[in-house]
């Protein structure tokens, strides 16, 4: 009786496993095989923040970002202007989340047209899941130097990871260097630090600053060494998970010295928070706009990044978002302290430290590894 | 109200009945499980399957996932501290909730409102609500802090370590082990109370001969649903916790978004199932040779 029970229930089970199985396969397969409409964006070389005026009209696109003011700064100063101009209606989506990109690019069924993610992320995957650019339709003349990571992508704006002091604490002698950061006998408090199961191009490259090594012979990065450093002062360490615990970190005082993003840092001073940035080789970053492979329609994808990377849409996101522009043209108008936080002056990018990001987009889930086993451990 | 049914009570009843039943009336039955045996299909059995099949194939087919997780000591020190924390989180639970479910039932009918409603409202109230307040009640200068340093009692370092992650998965667990604890002492028969200590048995006697080995179906209930729940947690560990003392739902997370190893992420799912699977059974085991004790005394 029992064993009659069961065996018919393991066949009931097994036909609908199949069943929905085949379902999911049938509606991943729909949606491939669409083919790209023919899109008209003119002639002449592409002009940055620019568009055919109707190009595009009766298409769809989605864009997907991080959510919050960011992704309604960016759609403020550049996406829905886009949509106006080219006559394209836009669709939203966030937060951006790799497994479903890759999900998405691995079956075939890419809703995603233009995503916002890491500078790192997007060389990593340049050619797997994201697609080269075309130069004729993006032009990226005006990005500043440096900032072009790969052939895929181009940077959505840039800020940097930037050591903050507490002002009350070390105002009369700041801190000026990596090395004082790891120094707890000369400037003793708690450090503040990311450790959100990532790492973020930096973190191991200011440790091995403050162990003496010099910037030209930094690659490929020794993470052992830098661990060793970094265990030198663990316990003085808080570990930071999201951008917004970094923020409350400076907030609330809980940390004397802390290395965070600097649009959190700016949103901590703005709010109160008495600190202040040491950007002596501040190490510079940036979230990438690309295409995924897949994508429906990757010449309109292609021309909303240019038309996103427009020295008035740049100069808007600015003032909407404290993000620095990524058009060497453009001027936005910003208050003193805002203004401050900038990172893409020529002051600013001076003292900047040269990250190599090819080495990183190489590396980057090894050095994942060895830092979350050093956190976990 | 919402009552929870303890699953051991009365289920051997239930199975005769079903067992007695004419077989169209049984084919009838059936069919109603079919709307939650889709959903558990579809649900469950379906991304079951998908995470064997990544285990084992994902990048290349073998067993080389399971040689790395079985191979790294970092992995393994992180598997024990996840179930380290549910059985902590267990005992927690056991420890508070069985005096509070006690008193839930010798307590008058208005009292006995009150504490169903203490219990519920937590239990009503979002996860990520409670873990907040937890943050804010746990953090540096926070008031339990505070409180604890005024009492004199030092500085204990609470957000950031494991026992700030017990504290907040045993606040947000206890609703699970107090209702199914609470359904099944509720049934007991009292008069058997009245009938050990008309036979000479003193309260103490009374209590763990006759009420405990009645509750433990309840105890049992409770802590496997607070157990295995523990297991899978992953915002509170996240925001309680620190990367220092990160679980295995966090590893996880990092597998599957940072790294996209899908296959490493599979294969961590796998174990997890495996050993729980594992206790389960075990549990099943000596608690089916100890409910055979109880019916002894039954009869």
């Amino acid at each position: 009786m029992k064993t009659a029970k069961s065996t018919r229930r393991v066949r009931v089970g097994v036909i609908a496993t199949v069943a929905a199985g085949s379902l999911l396969l049938a509606s991943c397969s729909a949606g491939g095989g669409v083919s790209a409409e023919p899109v008209d964006l003119g002639s002449g070389p592409a002009v940055s923040g620019s568009v055919k005026a109707n190009a595009l009209k009766g298409q769809t696109l989605t864009f997907v970002s991080y959510g919050g003011i960011y992704q309604d700064g960016q759609v403020a100063a550049a996406i829905a202007p886009f949509g106006a101009a080219s006559g394209a209606k836009i669709l939203q989506d966030g937060p951006t989340d790799n497994a479903k990109l890759k999900a998405q690019v691995n079956s075939g069924n890419v809703t995603w047209d233009v995503v916002d993610t890491t500078n790192i992320f997007a060389a990593q995957h340049c050619g797997e899941l994201f697609m080269p650019l075309d130069t004729s339709i993006v032009d990226t003349s005006k990005i500043p130097a440096g900032l072009l990571t790969d052939k895929c992508s181009v940077p959505a704006m840039s800020y940097g990871l930037v050591v903050m002091y507490n002002t009350k604490k070390y105002g009369a002698n700041p801190p000026t260097s990596w090395a004082d950061f790891y120094d707890t006998d000369k400037f003793p408090g708690k450090r503040g630090i990311q450790g959100n199961g990532d790492i973020d191009p930096g973190l191991f490259e200011g440790a091995l600053l403050a162990d003496g090594v010099s910037a030209d012979s930094m690659y490929p990065i020794d993470d052992k060494r830098a661990l060793k450093k970094m265990a030198s002062i663990r316990k003085d360490m808080v570990f930071w998970s999201t951008g917004a615990q970094a923020q409350q970190l400076l907030e609330a005082g809980q940390v004397d010295m802390a290395l965070l993003w600097s649009g959190r840092a700016y949103s901590a001073v703005k709010n109160g928070a008495a600190y202040a940035p040491m950007w002596n080789q501040w190490m510079p970053e940036a979230d990438a706009l690309a295409v995924p492979v897949g994508a429906k329609n990757p010449k309109a994808s292609m021309a909303m990044i240019n038309y996103y990377l427009g020295s008035e849409q740049q100069a808007k996101l600015t003032e909407l978002t404290s993000y620095s522009p990524v058009n060497t043209d453009s001027k936005p108008k910003l208050d003193e302290l805002a203004q401050s936080f900038v990172t893409t002056t020529p002051e600013r990018v001076k003292d900047a430290f040269k990250l190599d990001n090819s080495w990183w987009a190489e590396n980057h889930d090894e050095m994942v590894t060895a830092y979350t086993n050093w956190l976990a451990g | 109200m919402v009552t929870v049914q303890a699953p051991v009570a009365g289920s051997t009843t239930a199975d005769r009945v079903i067992d007695q039943a004419a077989p169209s009336k049984r084919g009838g039955r059936l069919g109603l499980l079919a709307p939650a045996g889709l959903l558990l299909i579809v649900g469950l059995i379906v991304p079951l399957v998908i995470m064997l099949w990544y285990a084992f194939t994902d990048p290349s087919v073998g067993l080389g996932n399971f040689r790395w997780y079985l191979g790294d000591a970092v992995q393994q020190r992180i598997l024990l501290r996840t179930f380290t924390t549910a059985v902590n989180v267990t005992v927690v639970c056991v420890l508070l909730g069985y005096p509070y479910a006690y008193a839930m039932v010798a307590a008058g009918p208005k009292l006995r409102a009150v504490l169903t409603l203490l219990v519920l409202v937590p239990f009503w109230t979002s996860l990520m609500v409670r873990t907040f307040a937890w943050v804010i009640l746990l953090q540096d200068h926070g008031p339990v802090r505070t409180l604890l340093a005024t009492l004199g009692l030092g500085e204990v370092q609470l957000i950031r370590t494991n026992l700030g992650v017990v504290i907040g998965m045993s606040q947000i667990l206890l609703p699970f082990f107090v209702m199914p604890l609470y359904a099944v002492i509720t049934n007991i028969d009292r008069r058997l109370i009245l009938a050990s200590s008309g036979l000479g048995a003193g309260p103490l006697t009374s209590f763990f001969r006759i009420w405990l080995p009645l509750s433990l179906p309840g105890v049992g209930a409770g802590s496997l649903i607070v157990f295995i729940s523990s297991l899978g947690f992953y915002v509170t560990p996240a925001l309680l916790g620190s990367p220092g003392n990160s679980l295995i739902s966090q590893q996880i997370f990092t597998q599957v978004n940072g790294l996209l190893q899908w296959g490493r992420a599979g294969t961590m799912g796998v174990v997890l199932v495996v050993i729980t699977f594992a206790i389960l059974a075990i549990l099943a085991l000596v608690s089916r040779r100890s409910t055979r004790r109880i019916e002894g005394v039954r009869s």
